[in-house]
């Protein structure tokens, strides 16, 4: 296996990383309106359910996508401040549930 | 100056033909592939329409066939990916096509990674990538892990669904430095932090630099759960864990 100037192979990664940037921000600016789960044949190709997928054409093909694209779709995933005071307050008790388990195993050693 | 008809593979000289737009764009792409050898155009092809194992096969091929890796790299993988990133600006292809054609730059990448590492190019650090237990979307994670690899990280992917568990088991088995979890639902972000005191109890937690991100995720959340990082996107994900693998160095 020859061996490679190492200069000449950071040129390639760093190519590679502006490539793989500016297609990573079009992503974003796409998925506004775009289910990315969306494909170019306005398949869905989520592993999950969505009440956007139709039925799909045969039994075990990809549910075709029913959102009509002209809306940021996004707002239907976006978190409530309930959900989100829920979520922290569910945060705060696994760390304090952890920290009690660990406090009382560390006891019961001692003992 | 080269021709359309220069280029001996078809389905090159169709994408060109067909998506490609811009003049200047259109001649680059003539010149670049009428120069390179059919091998190259065949893993470019390949590439664009994102099949993974049809790269893998043809990059082992060519490499057995003493073509270097970074004719490889320039004429067959990078060439094909340029391809793919007009397409994707102009709306001809969308994300998940662009996912599954970044897989199939990973498929050509396995065998070139050996060589790079022989010429003393190492991967700036491991990083495990999951989305947390009880949830399925990936696409986030996906990017992030596209990005990583396009910048020069080595990533095992632990797929959707992860579970403490499998994020214990995978610190011990690959010996990563960096584990990155990412949830999507406000309900599943909990997990986060569930699998921080999960690493904790299992001893792991001063292994690896925890990093946490996805929609409903924030900074606060983040410090919340003793994670060691938030990155809110693809983009930030690599500055981020650039910065944690600083720290091991």
């Amino acid at each position: 296996m020859s061996k490679i100037d190492s200069e000449e192979i950071q040129k390639r990664m760093a190519r590679i990383s502006e490539m793989f940037s500016e297609m990573v921000s079009h992503a974003e600016t796409v998925s506004q309106t775009r289910c990315p789960y969306r494909d170019r044949h306005d398949l869905c190709t989520a592993e999950f359910r969505c009440r956007n997928q139709k039925p799909p054409a045969a039994e075990g093909e990809r549910h075709p996508c029913g959102h009509d694209g002209n809306f940021d779709y996004r707002s239907a995933w976006e978190s409530q401040p309930l959900a989100h005071g829920r979520a922290k307050k569910k945060v705060k008790e696994i760390r304090e549930g952890a920290a009690r388990r660990r406090s009382e195993s560390r006891r019961k050693k001692a003992d | 100056m080269a021709e359309l008809s220069d280029i001996g593979n078809e389905f090159i000289r169709q994408e060109i033909e067909e998506y490609l737009e811009r003049p200047e764009e259109i001649e680059r792409n003539i010149e670049l592939f009428a120069r390179v050898r059919p091998a190259m155009q065949a893993i470019a092809a390949a590439l664009i329409e994102g099949e993974d194992g049809e790269v893998d096969r043809l990059t082992k091929l060519a490499l057995a066939d003493g073509i270097e890796a970074l004719e490889i790299m320039d004429d067959g993988l990078i060439a094909g990916m340029g391809i793919v990133g007009i397409k994707f600006r102009e709306a001809m292809i969308f994300v998940p096509e662009v996912l599954a054609c970044a897989r199939a730059m990973k498929a050509g990448m396995k065998y070139i990674e050996p060589i790079l590492s022989d010429s003393g190019v190492e991967p700036i650090a491991k990083v495990l990538m999951g989305t947390v237990k009880g949830d399925l979307h990936d696409i986030g994670k996906n990017l992030c892990i596209m990005m990583l690899r396009g910048s020069g990280f080595e990533v095992v992917d632990l797929g959707v669904d992860t579970s403490e568990d499998e994020f214990i088991d995978a610190i011990e088995e690959h010996k990563a430095t960096i584990l990155g979890m990412s949830a999507l639902l406000t309900t599943t972000m909990p997990n986060m932090g569930k699998t921080i005191e999960a690493l904790i109890d299992a001893d792991v937690r001063d292994d690896v630099f925890v990093m946490v991100g996805g929609a409903p995720v924030t900074q606060e959340f983040a410090d919340d759960m003793g994670a060691d990082g938030y990155g809110k996107d693809a983009l930030s994900c690599v500055s981020l864990a650039k910065k944690l693998a600083a720290q091991t160095a």
